[in-house]
């Protein structure tokens, strides 16, 4: 692995430290960050009109991401 | 004094964890072992996320309330995901392997057998965690 292949794996690894130590935050009893599922349940209820936007584009982000590294 | 009804939402039988861990774990064995570019992982990913993405629209399950609002304090998580954006931004749009990707960083791990499955078996429960909100 050449110095800046480790840079940047070293800053995804600290971007996934940070969620996961936001997470652990959002457990702790009486805490007032909402969790990960909290804040994609709120992005997921926007709606434009009858049309679920959040819900598609979450689901759709989704989809191709598992796409993406694992099928292509 | 009056009684508030009490109403409680029933899974069904099959989405309860007890029957989705095995079928999720079934579905990552089988696509650990597909490699990237083929017909059936690609046949795979898009049969197992379309019925999750049909699912998830639909209104055959109950889902998790979500708050009202956001507290001003979600924005704790822009943290995280700023710093996922502008890395996973600036190596796409350097383009060299030097500075490389997240999928390109992935990509061999994603080759081994075991990493694979596990990756399929993530993004499975991701997805269903989703459809119940």
């Amino acid at each position: 692995m050449t110095a800046g292949q480790l840079l940047v794996a070293s800053l995804f690894a600290v971007a996934i430290t940070l969620f996961a130590g936001v997470e652990i935050v959002s457990r702790r009893e009486g805490s007032r960050v909402p969790s990960l599922g909290d804040v994609c349940g709120v992005v997921m209820r926007y709606r434009v009109g009858p049309l679920p936007v959040g819900r598609i584009a979450m689901f759709g982000f989704w989809w191709w991401l598992g796409w993406h590294f694992l099928a292509r | 004094m009056d009684r508030p009804e009490l109403v409680a939402e029933v899974d069904r039988a099959w989405a309860r964890p007890v029957v989705l861990t095995p079928v999720f774990a079934l579905i990552s064995l089988v696509g650990g072992a597909l490699p990237s570019f083929s017909l059936p992982a690609n046949l795979l990913v898009l049969g197992a996320g379309g019925a999750l993405f049909w699912l998830g629209m639909s209104s055959a399950l109950p889902r998790r309330p979500a708050p009202a609002r956001l507290p001003r304090r979600a924005a704790w998580w822009l943290l995280p995901l700023l710093l996922f954006g502008v890395v996973e931004g600036a190596t796409f749009l350097n383009g060299s392997y030097a500075y490389p990707t997240l999928s390109r960083l992935a990509d061999p791990v994603l080759e081994h057998y075991w990493a694979r499955a596990a990756g399929y078996f993530g993004w499975l429960w991701a997805f269903w965690a989703m459809v119940r909100r």
